[in-house]
């Protein structure tokens, strides 16, 4: 045996960082929950490999001035975030975090064929709520879980949908357990945000790891505008060819405003506010600098409640009267379709497995999460019999609004949940705290793992497509599962491998 | 009996506004015991109507004013014809509670039987139901006719000390209120004991010396709800009677904001003024307003039409 070969290797493994004892990993808690990077066994899973070696080598100095340059390239482009419920509702950099999160190609294709099963059954589901009810009437879904939602829109009775395509942009959140294995957390089938920030985060991770990129042959989402402008053109295919397409923001304010604007630019549509619209004879046309202008398909970021203040919250100063005769009448696309709350209201989630067995005659292909409803009485029991490990959702709200975590509530918070569920239970839901993957994150000038979930867009209109990729949304405090952004959470760039 | 209606909205604006667009729930209904034989909307400025008829089946008109404006005039009239209809049994069978409780009732009904909007139990309502000893009778139609003279008995018909939309409580405090109050409070009521009860919108031919409450000048509200055996009967709490031959339905709902008469918004900083005139006359017969007309024009004959809504068609015969 060659002795100089041998004292390389050895040299090799004692240069190996091990989570949790040498740096830039000292820090690194391998606890109960799945690890991105690492196996059960501390050594680095073999699709992260590459990304490892690379940081067992920068030094700690080099990843910060990354970091920075990243942070930077953030505030430059204005990528922001509006916090509400804080005292001063701060405008505020969404935290980026440099790593890349590499998901390997076969689960991504296997999470994919799952999330596009999904959204067709979610899709069926809603035609279904809104014409003939035979879900209901089959006793799958209860009826007063659909009739009773806040969210279910009985002005869109009857309405005519193009391609029966409610839900046009869908982002679901997935976790994985501590198994390994990915589960649905929830279905945002509203006005899903984040989009522009997995662009962002592609945008900066490539250029902080050029080399690691180009090396892993990480699948494109560049094209995510082009996809989503498709998808909406596809939409009015049945009355123009060349539709008119606008972004309905509710202006500046709104927490999301820099990526309505981003997306526009991204697709080359106006970024419109509800004051450039006006409807005509059942007919919206939009105030531009060259007249008034046809509108065909409005891509809205704004809440049902506040379209139309005519159908809807007649206190509403960010909609656009009479729309909602317009869309009526056929005579323009609101994509999302109106309505589709009703789909993605915690409650119906549970029934999600159900629901694509009704339409599609398929076994799911993603599970959910265990979720006892406390509109049982039985439910309710045992969830209030266990408060300080369950995790405790309104069933309406979204972004981290709303909900519980037993296990790092206090003792006085869960009291005042207890309260709050015992009031009202119809308007909880439960579901076991799952320990959230964790992936590596550069924080405190070390590798340290923080819990994350995945937030994939899928578009659905003549057909179902969706960009290899997802948001990588981060609980940057340590130990914490909210990974929210209006909860304080950050997000990564994710790499889908070929 | 046939009815002459004219109800004419005016709103006036202290300076000018634009972009006005208008929904009305106006039509008066066209089945059971009616027959709607004349509809004519009629806007100033002046308007392309545009209809479509809403989930519970009502026709809705709504229209834009998009030029600066000053004022806006909406005038309907209708011809309504009602017929007598055999009088609702004085009682039901007790097995009728069974069959609201049915899951088939139950499912039909799902909108009706449930606390919505200005149809919210409260405090004040269970008080008022202990102070009037008001409890579910035998059968839900003597609950029902006790419960309309409960509500006639316990207010004083009083215009503008409640609004059209204010919450129960506001009445029930001030044991005052309008036909819109009473309705909803009846609504509470009903719905609480199991019966599915709906909101009507509508107009009243009033006989003052004939002991009505309502205003002559006024649009109506009452409520009807589902008696097992004697299908949908209409409770007026206001006048303490059964809706009849009087009763002229224009729209039903959950509760007021379903059906209001006319809502509309508005762009401009003005004040506005509202004025409303509303009279229903008896008629002989019905005015024939296309006796005149005579074909000079056939119709060319055309491939196979769509079949429009019967509201697009109403709404295309009378513009």
């Amino acid at each position: 045996m060659d002795p100089s070969k041998s004292a390389v290797r050895l040299t090799v493994v004692s240069n190996r960082a091990r989570p949790g004892h040498d740096a830039p990993f000292a820090a690194y808690d391998l606890g109960l929950a799945h690890d991105e990077m690492f196996g059960q066994d501390g050594l680095p899973r073999s699709h992260a490999k590459d990304l490892y070696d690379t940081l067992c080598t920068l030094p700690v100095a080099e990843l910060e001035r990354r970091q920075q340059t990243c942070e930077r390239s953030f505030l430059h482009q204005g990528i922001t975030f509006t916090v509400y419920g804080d005292e001063q509702a701060t405008e505020k950099i969404i935290p980026t975090d440099l790593l890349p999160r590499i998901v390997p190609g076969a689960e991504w294709d296997k999470l994919e064929r799952g999330l596009k099963q999904r959204i067709v059954a979610l899709n069926a589901f809603l035609k279904d709520v809104y014409n003939d009810g035979k879900i209901l009437n089959d006793g799958v879904v209860p009826r007063d879980l659909v009739y009773g939602s806040k969210h279910y829109l009985r002005q869109m009775r009857g309405v005519s949908v193009p391609l029966d395509a409610y839900v046009n942009v869908c982002g679901t959140d997935i976790i994985r357990r501590e198994d390994g294995t990915f589960v649905v957390l929830e279905d945002n089938l509203r006005v899903p945000s984040g989009v522009s920030y997995m662009l962002a985060n592609r945008e900066v991770a490539k250029r902080a790891f050029r080399d690691l990129y180009r090396g892993y042959g990480v699948r494109p989402i560049e094209h995510y505008g082009q996809e989503l402008l498709a998808t909406l053109k596809a939409l009015a295919a049945g009355f123009r060819d060349e539709p008119r397409i606008c972004l309905l923001t509710p202006g500046i304010f709104n927490s999301a405003y820099y990526e309505h604007a981003f997306l526009a630019r991204q697709m080359g549509v106006e970024l419109v506010e509800g004051r450039d619209l006006f409807v005509h004879d059942n007919v919206v046309y939009m105030r531009t600098t060259a007249g008034v202008k046809r509108v065909d398909v409005i891509y809205r970021r704004i809440d049902d409640d506040f379209i139309d203040p005519l159908a809807f919250r007649h206190d509403s100063a960010l909609g656009v009267p009479g729309l909602m005769n317009a869309y009526r009448a056929g005579n323009v696309v609101v994509a999302n379709a109106l309505g589709t709350g009703v789909a993605d209201d915690k409650a119906v989630y549970s029934y999600v497995p159900d629901i694509i067995r009704y339409y599609l005659n398929e076994e799911p292909l993603l599970d959910i999460v265990e979720t006892y409803r406390c509109r049982e009485p039985k439910a309710l029991s045992h969830a209030l019999e266990n408060l300080d490990s369950l995790v405790v959702k309104a069933v309406g709200e979204s972004g981290g609004y709303g909900m519980l975590v037993g296990p790092q509530a206090s003792a006085a918070e869960r009291e005042a949940f207890r309260a709050k569920l015992k009031s009202d239970p119809d308007n909880y839901i439960a579901q076991p705290t799952i320990q959230l993957s964790t992936a590596p994150c550069f924080v405190h000038g070390g590798v340290e793992a923080r819990h994350v979930d995945l937030r994939p867009y899928i578009l659905h209109g003549a057909d179902t497509r969706l960009v290899p990729g997802a948001l990588t949304r981060v609980a940057l405090k340590r130990g914490s599962l909210v990974v929210n952004s209006s909860q304080g959470g950050g997000s990564k760039d994710t790499w889908v491998l070929p | 009996m046939f009815y002459s209606i004219r109800h004419v909205t005016r709103y006036r604006y202290d300076a000018p506004v634009r972009e006005s667009v208008m929904q009305l729930y106006k039509q008066p209904k066209s089945d059971g015991a009616q027959r709607l034989q004349a509809f004519q909307v009629t806007t100033h400025p002046r308007a392309t109507l545009q209809a479509y008829t809403d989930y519970l089946g009502n026709a809705v008109y709504h229209f834009d004013v998009p030029g600066a404006h000053n004022e806006l005039v909406v005038e309907i009239e209708a011809a309504v014809e009602v017929h007598a209809q055999p009088a609702p049994p004085e009682w039901v069978d007790s097995s009728a509670w069974q069959v609201l409780g049915s899951s088939d009732v139950q499912a039909e009904n799902f909108d009706m039987l449930r606390p919505h909007g200005l149809t919210q139990p409260s405090e004040a309502l269970r008080d008022f139901l202990d102070e009037r000893n008001l409890i579910k009778a035998d059968d839900p139609m003597t609950s029902l006719r006790r419960l309309n003279r409960t509500i006639f008995d316990a207010f004083t018909y009083v215009q503008d000390e409640t609004e059209v939309d204010s919450p129960i409580d506001v009445a029930l405090k001030k044991r005052k209120g309008v036909c819109q109050d009473f309705a909803h409070i009846m609504l509470v009521v009903a719905r609480g004991w199991g019966i599915p009860a709906r909101y009507v919108s509508g107009y009243l031919y009033t006989k003052r010396d004939g002991g009505d409450r309502s205003a002559p000048d006024a649009t109506h509200a009452w409520i009807e709800a589902l008696v097992p055996g004697a299908g949908w009967v209409g409770f007026d709490p206001t006048n303490n009677v059964l809706a009849g031959e009087r009763h002229i339905r224009v729209a039903i709902g959950r509760d007021y904001n379903d059906v209001p008469p006319a809502r509309g918004v508005f762009k401009g900083p003005a004040n506005s003024e509202l004025a409303v005139a509303v009279t229903v006359t008896p008629a002989q017969a019905p005015r024939r307003r296309d006796d005149f007309l005579r074909v000079v024009r056939p119709m060319p004959k055309r491939a196979e039409r769509p079949a429009a809504p019967s509201v697009h068609a109403q709404q295309q015969q009378q513009q």
